[in-house]
């Protein structure tokens, strides 16, 4: 019976793919997110754009949720930021390479991450909830201001510009996800040894008891504003990609609506684990489309039972939110867990 | 200072509503730590229930007249030298409406309640012992499982409904100002107001209250002493659902049924935490505080203000007084 | 229903099927294939679940007398929620289903999104909910047009009734949406050059405002007429409702989505007549005023048919609905008479040829489309005795 893996140097226990059955599944992850543009129609695309974005702000959001402990509702706020400063970036420099335009979203949301994380020094719990949606909210009044509107269109949204690479413009959505999908690979990878480090363990310190950390010599204070920082970098690249994603934008896509969605992505996933985002992003954003494909083919797209069927699918969903938190209250990644405890101990597990 | 005074009022109309909402997040707070996102829906479910038993039920067949428009011969009489939108007619409109109007009221209160007890018992109780994060979010996807059976069940209709109180123009002059208020505005108040007043002295003086209290104060301590917890939780629910239905019943008068009645949940949780999550005392306070600085953003800046006034205040707030006006503060003990 | 174990198949490889055909295989037309979103759950959930039987009622009635030049149409709504970013996913879905013929879509937000894709390949003619001014055009947005005036012409004819009548103050309130903020910035040009002095700008929520803050301005402010913008099913009547029982005199004028006899009808029998006067623009004509509208005749006939219990009118959501379907049907039998293919270039061009035609009721009078637009309309009033809007102006051509 196995029981372990057997390893004779610590870069091995410290490897993020430790075994070759997940070696494999990672390669075979990769053919498929390579492979995908080139079979799939523009509305998978669309989907697999849109799902990419979010599962890097989802990223983001884990960083402060899952490895912090510090809540936030108000993460749709640095979306907007990201989403804004690529929007504006190009209205002033309308050539900028698209690379620069996310570094530089990334800054400014990360400076925006530091003045939301302010509070946190003082607040915690859903008190820090409140604080950072309303800082949602105050984002995104400024933003719908008229003396803003040249850069942030007001009221009634922007066009958003197209990436541009070396002379090509990324007008069609398969040449966008070739664009937003390596990001993402990237952005993942280095949150995942972002939590390696000293530094990744001192915010897992202080997310199991902030004040015993401190006691360890870290500083709650950098630690809490850096942690904000970052994750708010990850929501500002994904504002960037979004405005590059889609043809316009509007202040009310970024508000509560979204700053909820990202907290239940990452909760159905598993807060704290890398992975989570991932499954929780495809599962929360495939989830509708999938009951409306379902649906649609039972009803054969009718008006009249369309009219029954749409509250139908609104329940449906709620239902399935509520069965993972009771079922599977730490959300996908413990399924996931369970799957390479299966195939680790293949053929002993039952 | 007459204007002054006119803003204030609405002010404090407006305060007693929102705090009638945020009565049902912190009494389900209060007793299983849980805040409850979907309150705004169960706020439109008692909506919908009062339109059901005000004014979809008293239409059917086997209802008996006087129970749609109750005309004794002393109303008619006094109705028929009104003239239209006079004070006098408003009343007697009202009081052919009252049959409905009570029976709109009941028909609503049992109904959420026994919704409530649905949703705790279906929902929240397989949760318990689970984080209170996980019960949260568990709320939020009851969000969308109230709105969808909402839509099924009524299909999102935009409705109207008749006012709880006589609605007519109270007008008086203060400071060489013409002020005015409306009476059903009026009535409101008065009855979120009492609601409030009832539901401390329940929670001071009935056993059951004391024993809310305890379960908030310290929940396993609770168990220990032998106080039924899970049915502590079970009557936290229902004063929400019941709270909540007069609510729907008084939003609906005001500003018609319709499915957007459940977006008012979520702004009412910036009122909440900014009076303190677990004090009824401070939500109290905090909504009349909005209440009153948003009439006066209104009045002097405009109604895009008006709408970020809670979320600046609460900032505000619970950056100087991290647990809100009167929270609870939580003793950290390593 | 019951899900059986074909249905589920089917849906299974339905669900195969449009996550996997790539764009390039279509299957040949064998009908003409309308998509919609309409906001059946969320917030305007109302007005998405009124207006979503005039397209079953639609497709139904085209089938019935023979399909569009010999072939049947198939028409798809799905719910958006209300949601751009929803209603763009539904767009794309519907067009990886195969050829797509017309779109309606269910917000400005939505048609704003979807409009700089729509090109070569993805192109579709699209009509919308929405009389939002930046969608009548045709530069910019050669795909989109609305089965009436934009809000700004609509203010602009309530501006001109004003004026006519001798008006010289007036009042906005609107919502602080991009519907209620549209027309605005148009209307305080318009009354300045017609010489009317906005007295009071009030912004207001979309849902659930708080009615005695406006009431209280709104008499502060005393203006003769105030023109209500941005709202659908809530606000309008609890605002004018606290404004007649205030006793102020100002007479309240309103914009097509504030025009809803059904809505204005439930104030009435709940709380008064409080609506009684309420004025305001309406391009098309209500449905009880079918003496001259054979079309209303013909669809109150087909609606009879289907439904004995259908009570005779038909709200004026679903109306624009159906003009936007009639307006599609019509450029499709143009192009197919001119034996040119069903591009949505040749639809598009042969709705900007739209000349002198005959609406069969919906207007008054023969109207043209210019700049994707109908600019058509005329001012009605509502008495809460007879629970009718009326006609207090002639068709007003902006």
């Amino acid at each position: 019976m196995i029981t372990g893996h057997y390893k004779t140097r610590y870069t091995a226990d410290e490897g993020i793919w430790s075994t070759w059955p997940k070696q494999a599944g990672l390669v075979a992850a990769l053919v498929a997110l390579a492979v995908l543009p080139l079979i799939a129609n523009n509305y998978v695309l669309l989907l697999a754009g849109q799902i990419a974005i979010f599962i890097i702000a989802v990223v983001g959001l884990n960083v402060l949720v899952g490895y912090t402990g510090l809540m936030s509702l108000g993460h749709g706020a640095f979306f907007a930021i990201g989403a804004y400063t690529t929007v504006a970036v190009h209205h002033e420099f309308p050539n900028t390479f698209p690379l620069i335009t996310l570094l530089i979203s990334i800054a400014v949301a990360a400076a925006f991450g530091v003045l939301f994380g302010l509070p946190s020094l003082r607040v915690k719990g859903l008190y820090l909830a409140v604080a950072t949606l309303s800082a949602n909210f105050i984002v995104l009044f400024l933003i719908r201001q008229e003396w803003l509107a040249e850069w942030t269109g007001g009221v009634s949204g922007t066009e958003t510009p197209n990436a541009v690479l070396f002379g090509y413009e990324l007008r069609s959505q398969r040449a966008q996800y070739y664009f937003i999908v390596p990001i993402m690979l990237i952005m993942l990878l280095f949150a995942q040894n972002l939590f390696r480090t000293r530094f990744g363990r001192a915010l897992i310190a202080i997310r199991d008891k902030d004040y015993s950390a401190e006691i360890l010599g870290i500083s709650l204070y950098s630690h809490k504003l850096k942690s904000f920082a970052i994750s708010a970098a990850y929501c500002g690249a994904a504002g960037c990609l979004w405005a590059y994603f889609f043809p316009a934008i509007l202040p009310e896509d970024f508000g509560l609506n979204m700053s909820i969605t990202l907290v239940v992505c990452l909760v159905a996933g598993g807060m704290g684990r890398t992975l989570g985002p991932v499954f929780g992003t495809v599962l929360i954003l495939l989830v509708p489309e999938i009951l409306k494909i379902v649906f649609a083919n039972v009803t054969d797209g009718d008006a009249n039972a369309q009219m029954l069927f749409s509250p139908m699918r609104d329940i449906a969903f709620g239902v399935l939110i509520i069965g993972f938190l009771i079922f599977e209250p730490m959300g996908l990644v413990s399924i996931w867990d369970r799957f390479w405890r299966f195939v680790d101990r293949w053929p002993f597990s039952k | 200072m007459g204007q002054f005074v006119q803003y204030l009022i609405n002010g404090v109309i407006s305060g007693g509503i929102l705090a009638l909402i945020a009565l049902g997040i912190v009494s389900v707070f209060k007793a299983t730590k849980v805040v409850n996102f979907a309150h705004g829906h169960l706020i439109l479910f008692g909506a919908y229930f009062y339109f059901t038993f005000a004014v979809m039920l008293p239409e059917a067949a086997f209802m008996p007249d006087w129970v749609r428009s109750w005309e004794p011969e002393w109303l008619v009489a006094y109705r028929a030298d009104a003239p239209s939108f006079s004070p006098k007619a408003a009343i007697a409109s009202w009081i052919s409406d009252v049959p409905r109007i009570l029976l709109g009221l009941a028909g609503a209160l049992a109904a959420n309640a026994l919704l409530a007890l649905l949703i705790e018992r279906l929902v929240m109780r397989p949760l318990l012992g689970q984080s209170t994060f996980a019960m949260i979010l568990s709320t939020v996807g009851l969000i969308w499982v109230l709105e969808g059976s909402a839509g099924l069940i009524w299909t999102a209709e935009a409705e109207q409904v008749p006012s709880l109180g006589p609605n007519f123009p109270i007008r008086f002059e203060l400071f060489g100002a013409n002020l005015f208020l409306f009476s059903g505005s009026l009535f409101n108040l008065l009855i979120a107001l009492a609601l409030f007043a009832a539901l401390m002295l329940v929670l001071r003086y009935t056993r059951s209250g004391v024993a809310i209290r305890a379960t908030a104060e310290d929940q396993s301590t609770a168990y220990a002493m032998g106080i039924n917890v899970p049915r502590v939780f079970s009557s936290a629910w229902l004063i929400a659902s019941t709270t909540g239905a007069v609510a729907g019943a008084i939003l609906a008068t005001r500003t018609g049924l319709s499915p957007a009645i459940g977006l008012f949940g979520l702004s009412v949780l910036a009122v909440v935490l900014m009076g303190g999550l677990d004090s009824f005392a401070g939500v109290l306070l905090a909504s009349m505080l909005i209440g009153v600085l948003q009439a006066m953003t209104q009045w002097k800046l405009g109604g895009e203000y008006a709408e970020i006034v809670p979320y600046v205040a609460v900032l505000i707030v619970i950056l100087i007084r991290p647990h809100g006006f009167l929270g609870q503060e939580e003793i950290e003990r390593i | 229903m019951a899900m059986k174990r074909r249905t589920v198949l089917k849906a299974g490889a339905a669900l195969a099927a449009a996550t996997m055909a790539p764009a390039i295989v279509r299957a040949e037309t064998k009908q003409w294939r309308v998509a919609a979103s309409l906001p059946m759950t969320g917030p305007f959930a109302t007005a998405g679940q009124l207006v979503a039987p005039a397209f079953a009622e639609f497709e139904q009635q085209v089938n019935d007398s023979g399909g569009i030049g010999g072939r049947p149409i198939k028409v798809e709504v799905e719910d958006s929620g209300y949601i751009p970013r929803n209603a763009l996913a539904n767009f794309q879905r519907a067009m990886a289903g195969g050829d797509l013929h017309f779109y309606f879509g269910d917000s400005t937000g939505f048609m704003e999104l979807v409009g700089p894709t729509l090109e070569g390949d993805n192109a579709v003619m699209m009509g919308s909910t929405s009389f939002a001014s930046s969608l009548a055009n045709p530069a910019e947005r050669p795909y989109q047009f609305m089965a009436g005036p934009t809000y700004e012409d609509q203010f602009e004819i309530l501006l001109k009734d004003i004026a006519d009548k001798g008006g010289k103050t007036v009042a906005f309130v609107y919502s602080d949406t991009e519907f209620g903020r549209d027309p605005i910035e148009h209307g305080r040009k318009v009354a300045a050059d017609l010489g009317i002095e906005v007295v009071l700008e009030e912004v207001t929520k979309a849902e659930g405002a708080d009615i005695e803050n406006h009431v209280t301005k709104l008499a502060q402010a005393n203006p003769e007429y105030t023109i209500l913008q941005g709202y659908v099913t809530g606000v309008w009547p609890q605002l004018i409702g606290g404004a007649r029982a205030f006793g102020l005199q100002t007479q309240f004028m309103g914009t097509f989505w504030g025009m809803e006899k059904v809505i204005a009808d439930r104030v009435t029998d709940q709380a008064g007549p409080f609506l009684d006067g309420y004025q305001g623009v309406m391009p098309y004509r209500y449905f009880y005023d079918q003496e001259d509208a054979p079309f209303y005749q013909q669809l109150g006939a087909y609606k009879k048919s289907i439904n004995p219990d259908f009570p005779g009118y038909v709200v004026t959501w679903e109306l624009e609905g159906r003009l936007n379907l009639e307006l599609w049907k019509l450029c499709m039998n143009r192009v197919i008479e001119a034996d040119k293919p069903v591009t949505p270039d040749n639809l598009m061009a042969e709705l900007r040829a739209i000349d002198n035609w005959d609406s069969g009721g919906f207007f008054g009078q023969p109207v043209d489309v210019v700049d994707h637009k109908i600019g058509q309309g005329r001012v009605y009033r509502y008495s809460a005795d007879s629970k009718l809007f009326t006609p207090v102006s002639d068709w007003i051509q902006v």
